[in-house]
């Protein structure tokens, strides 16, 4: 299913489409990919028997700021980029880790995983075709221990929950600023 | 004195045990923490007891842990002692302090200086931590868990799983919980979570409980005649996964790194004949041995390239090759399993080296897939794997002989039929049939070559004793003949069964006929050997309401047989077939048996036809047809009769004999009826056929009624006549007296006889209406209807004039105002009489005149009004002066006011409106100056004072209806 989902969204970016459409698109692509991270968490939660109201301790991983009022509507895409390639290095390191601890299994978290993930690359896609550059949709992020902080099992988990936070809370971002370009450039279009 | 006296004994006995100890405390006591194991070493000096007590306390909150008498030996080649402890609290939880001292017996040495082994709750240390953490231990062990809280934060909670788990606190910063009996983690492990006040997660630990590994059932084998390879059972789940959990196996020393999931199997590269294999995870590890001897071990592998060298109609070789040459010098069983549309089966074959072989019985024209397994012949260890499919296909060979039938439609034209070979029958692609009629008596044969798409031909049946023979043919050849002969005797006896051509008997000609049903997979049909089925029995069915080019099947019967189950892909539910048994012999054949039955019984499709209903009297009789066979679809077995009322039905009868089409509703009374006729099957009944009637009164009986009642007038009529007959004379006296002749003085020159007297328009007897007056004797006055019940004055304001009734007042002696009932007997015997001349005057027809109204009304209070003498009364001599002088145009105009006005009764001079010719006559301007009796024939009508010479139409109606409904 998510597997047929996603050829269908490889077969929506290779169409040629016109700008307004590619916005609207993008936009639609981070909804559904912060309708996935959401879901995820709730599988996550659930398979580690922690509580909704427990959460984890600690300050944000990406620290990047789309919020500025000097930034403009594609600065601000160029920033989200940037965001969403060190979530897919996150992510990335996510499934590394887990793999390592858990082997490989195949239940549903498992799915919904990987769909994130290629999800995301898609919506790195879009967005580059946004910006018009040659920007890399490489997954931007060393996974390393010492680096991420992560002491132990229990370490590892909290550290994966936040980057699960930090996946929903970047994909909603890209949701919002995609949808607020796509809102400019039709309305630019119109006039 | 006192008090001086207890601190010398207790200073006395304190001296006293120092004295007595005599041994020296441990010195240079040492602690060791290996906090993976949460075991602490003790260790120290110059003790030189045997027994030493060791006190340990959590430093912070000094409560005791331990305070335990240990037997601890020194060691020769240090001179020290050492002590391990294992703590169930992690080491890192919090401080602990230790001291021992030496025992010998009662004697104890001094305490040890405190040995502090510091916890990670030191100020110092500020996070958050947890204890112990990512550990794995087995099923069922009990562990504790230490949250250590940040500085200044405040503990909230513990959580294991997601449970809520009370807590211990051991130190200001430290707080613990115990499990006992934990059971397996999932594969992420098992969270214990501590938590801050606001809910946050500050410090978790991760547990994997799972189990150490239990592999089972090694086994070594080998596939090639060299290598091993060895499989064995997982057993058990450890609920370990990871790389650091996950077990590991070895194969005599090797690892196996494809040893993982349910793909249980290791291989070595030589036959070892010994064979060990470990399993290891963190909690154990586990060991298998195998041994056996090569040969005894041999699971081949699988054939190679397996060809069909030589490939014939009924048979085929097939032939494979081996990997490995050794199988090639090794006695071998081979298991070649051939599959076709047909079925599939395994044969088995053995050979020293074997490599081929040869497949028999197979059918020609016939698609083959096999497939090759082996085995060691000597010391059979286990089928080796199959090898990889090869199809092929035999070559065609002629067909076998049709299976046909002789089907009569008629007594002289039949069919020819034969079955459509099957595809193990046609041994190839039929290409055509060829059919050849034989006549012996002309010595003649036809041959008709027909497609292979028609499986009957059309015969005209005049030879009897004819021969017909079919062949089918395929690239092949041509199959043998299948010969059919039409009997040389038709319809006729032969021991007792009727010998026929089998055809469709219509229903009638069926001696003995009876049911057979289905039983799931067809309908079993037996019967009793019959001498003459040399070549066996047939047995035909048809859809019986089949009329014309009917779908036969049939199947042949071995003679020694009496039984068959009837089996057919074409069977309805619904559909009556009927099935009959022959017995064949080379000159006839011999209708045995017939049977008729349905594979599913079903209710009626249609109601049963023709119903009506007929009344008979106060009783009902429904008929109806019985439902065409067609539209059965089961077995009749009966009817059933409803009285409907509304949607409600009503069971009248349930008529159990499906012959019967009638059934009589009895004793209903008048009204409308509704009634439904179902007819009913095994499977229940139709929608069911209604028909309405409405009960009427048997028109007959009103017919009776009406002639009785007449006949009982009649009667009465003629009793009437009679008594009226025989008392005719009092009936003349009563109501029609003689008359006496006057006396006249002189001879009036008449003639004895009757005296015709033609009534004079003035003959007339004026009644005046006048409902008020009656003071009079001589008058006539109007009763009103209504004056039987005592309202005569109201009779007035009556709008029906015609209810009116006029009497006559008869005028007699004595009897001023007797009433008559009917008017009919006032005309009839209205009797006046004037005391003038005392005749008897009858009128039978009165007629009122206005024309005598007028005067008398205008007359009666001037005083000249002597000459008409009276106020209205009979006065018919008194008239005759005055009235012509009065105009006769204007009796309207006095006849209306005043109510009470009244009217003499003027016979003689009241005629004008009824003859016009009066007024030219004398005669009817005067009146009769003498007594007259006239008899009418006149109903006594009302008067119209508003059109002249008009009546009342209604007054005789009204007498007429009053007369027949007999009111007076």
């Amino acid at each position: 299913m998510a597997d047929q989902e996603h050829i269908e969204i490889d077969t929506l970016l290779d169409m040629p489409a016109p700008g307004r459409s590619r916005t609207g698109r993008a936009a639609s692509l981070a909804r559904l990919l912060h309708q996935d991270c959401t879901y995820l968490l709730e599988l996550y939660r659930e398979r580690e028997s922690l509580l909704s109201d427990h959460t984890p301790a600690g300050d944000r991983i990406v620290s990047l700021s789309l919020s500025s009022p000097d930034l403009s509507s594609d600065e601000q895409v160029q920033l989200l980029h940037s965001a969403l390639r060190k979530c897919l290095g996150l992510l990335e390191c996510l499934i590394l880790r887990e793999e390592e601890e858990m082997g490989e299994l195949e239940g549903e978290y498992e799915t919904v995983r990987k769909g994130v993930r290629d999800r995301l690359g898609h919506l790195l896609h879009s967005t580059k075709v946004l910006l018009e550059t040659e920007e890399d949709v490489t997954p931007d992020h060393q996974c390393n221990e010492e680096v991420d902080g992560v002491v132990g099992t229990f370490g590892a988990k909290m550290w994966t929950y936040r980057v699960l936070l930090e996946l929903i809370h970047w994909a909603n971002s890209a949701s919002q600023t995609l949808h607020v370009l796509h809102s400019e450039r039709e309305g630019r279009e119109e006039i | 004195m006192p008090s001086l006296f207890f601190c010398i004994l207790l200073l006395g006995l304190g001296v006293t045990e120092s004295q007595a100890s005599g041994l020296a405390p441990p010195q240079q006591v040492r602690l060791d923490a290996d906090k993976e194991t949460q075991t602490l070493s003790v260790t120290w000096e110059d003790g030189h007891a045997s027994t030493f007590d060791v006190e340990i306390l959590r430093t912070e909150l000094m409560e005791m842990v331990l305070n335990e008498t240990v037997g601890v030996t020194e060691d020769q080649s240090t001179g020290k002692h050492q002590w391990n402890w294992t703590s169930p609290v992690p080491l890192e939880c919090t401080s602990l302090s230790v001291k021992v001292r030496s025992r010998d017996g009662q004697d104890v040495s001094e305490w040890s200086s405190q040995q502090i082994l510091p916890g990670l709750d030191l100020p110092d240390n500020t996070d958050s931590q947890m204890y112990p953490e990512g550990k794995t231990v087995p099923v069922g062990s009990n562990m504790t868990f230490c949250c250590i809280v940040e500085e200044g934060q405040q503990f909230g909670s513990l959580w294991y799983k997601d449970t809520l788990v009370k807590e211990n606190m051991l130190s200001r910063r430290t707080y613990a919980t115990t499990m006992t009996n934990q059971g397996p983690s999932n594969p992420s492990g098992t969270n214990v979570v501590c938590s801050n006040e606001k809910k946050m997660i500050i410090a978790g630990a991760v547990v994997f409980v799972g189990y150490p590994p239990l592999p089972s059932d090694l086994v070594c084998e080998t596939h090639d005649l060299i290598s091993v390879d060895c499989q064995w059972s997982k057993g058990r789940d450890t609920y370990l996964f990871g790389m650091t959990r996950q077990t590991y196996y070895t194969l005599n020393g090797r690892n196996c790194p494809k040893a993982r999931n349910s793909n249980m199997r290791c291989g070595l590269e030589q036959w070892d004949g010994n064979w060990t294999l470990v399993a290891r995870n963190l909690l154990g590890e586990f060991r298998l041995t195998d041994a056996a001897e090569l040969g005894h071990r041999v699971r081949p592998v699988a054939p190679v390239n397996l060809t069909t060298p030589e490939v014939y109609s009924w048979n085929a070789s097939v032939g494979w090759l081996w990997k490995d040459k050794g199988f090639e010098r090794l006695s071998l069983i081979c298991q070649v399993q051939r599959t076709s549309h047909l079925n599939s089966s395994t044969q088995t074959y053995t050979g020293y080296g074997l490599n081929t072989v040869v497949l028999k019985d197979l059918q020609p024209d016939e698609k083959y897939s096999v497939k090759v397994r082996c085995g060691s012949q000597k010391n059979f260890w286990k089928w080796g794997e199959w090898s990889l499919p090869l199809s092929f296909q035999t070559k065609m060979d002629r067909p076998v002989a049709p299976d046909i039938w002789l089907w009569m439609d008629s007594d002289n034209l039949g069919r020819v039929l034969w079955k459509p070979l099957t595809k193990s029958e046609s041994h190839g692609q039929i290409s055509g049939y060829e059919v050849i009629l034989w006549s012996p008596e002309e010595n003649s044969q036809q041959t008709l070559t027909l497609p292979r798409s028609v499986y009957s031909l059309p015969i005209n049946v005049t030879d009897r004793g004819s021969k017909v023979t079919v062949t089918a043919r395929n690239p092949a050849g041509v199959s043998l003949p299948a010969n059919i002969v039409i009997p040389r005797y038709l319809p006729g006896k032969n021991g007792g069964k009727r010998v026929v051509i089998p055809r469709h008997l219509p229903d009638a000609e069926d001696t003995a006929i009876s049911k057979v049903a289905f039983n799931g997979s067809g309908f079993p049909l037996s019967w009793v050997a019959h001498a003459n089925a040399s070549c066996g029995y047939v047995v035909d069915w048809y859809n019986t309401s089949c009329t014309q080019d009917c779908n036969v099947e049939w199947i042949k019967v071995a003679a020694d047989n009496t039984n068959t189950m009837v089996q057919s892909g074409n069977f309805l539910a619904g559909v009556r077939y009927k099935f009959s048994l022959y017995a064949c012999s080379s000159e006839s054949t011999v209708l045995l048996e017939r049977w008729h039955g349905y594979m599913q019984e079903l209710v009626p499709s249609r109601t049963v036809p023709r119903l009506s209903p007929n009344q008979e009297g106060a009783d009902v009789q429904l008929t109806w047809d019985q439902i065409p066979l067609e539209h059965q679809r089961g077995f009749i077995l009966g009817y059933t009769v409803y009285l409907t009322n509304a949607s409600h039905l009503t069971l009248l009868a349930n008529i159990t004999d499906p012959q019967l089409t009638n059934h009589t509703v009895r004793n209903l009374v008048l009204g409308s009826y509704k009634f439904t006729v179902k007819a009913y099957t095994a499977a229940g009944e139709d929608g069911g056929a209604t028909v309405s009637i409405s009960l009427e009164p048997y028109t007959y009986w009103l017919i009776m009624e009406i002639l009785v009642a007449l006949g009982t007038m009649t009667c009465l009529l003629i009793v009437i006549t009679i008594a009226c007959y025989r008392k005719r004379k009092w009936v003349k006296k009563a109501f029609y007296p003689e008359i006496p002749e006057p006396k006249l003085p002189g001879d009036w020159g008449i003639t004895q006889g009757t005296l015709d007297v033609k009534p004079s328009p003035h003959s007339m007897v004026h009644i005046v209406e006048d409902s008020v007056w009656d003071s009079s004797k001589e008058a006539l006055v109007t009763v009103p209807e209504e004056d039987e019940e005592g309202t005569g004055d109201e009779a007035a304001d009556t709008d029906e004039p015609a209810s009116l009734r006029y009497y006559n007042q008869v005028v007699e002696e004595g009897s001023s105002s007797q009433r008559r009932p009917h008017a009919s007997d006032s005309s009839a015997s209205s009797t006046g009489s004037m005391d003038s001349g005392h005749t008897d005057v009858t009128y039978t027809g009165i007629q009122t005149s206005a024309c005598s109204l007028a005067p008398m009304a205008h007359f009666q209070p001037q005083p000249d009004a002597s000459q008409c003498v009276g106020g209205g009364g009979y006065r018919p001599q008194m008239q005759s002066a005055s009235c012509p002088e009065e105009p006769q145009t204007g009796p309207e105009e006095h006849l209306q006011p005043p109510v009470g006005s009244f009217g003499g009764y003027q016979p003689q001079c009241s005629w004008k409106q009824d003859s016009p010719e009066a007024d030219g006559d004398g005669l009817d301007q005067t009146c009769l100056g003498s007594p007259t009796s006239v008899t009418s024939s006149q109903f006594l009508l009302p008067y119209d004072t508003s059109e002249e010479g008009k009546e009342y139409p209604s007054s005789a109606s009204t007498w007429f209806h009053n007369l027949l409904t007999g009111k007076p």
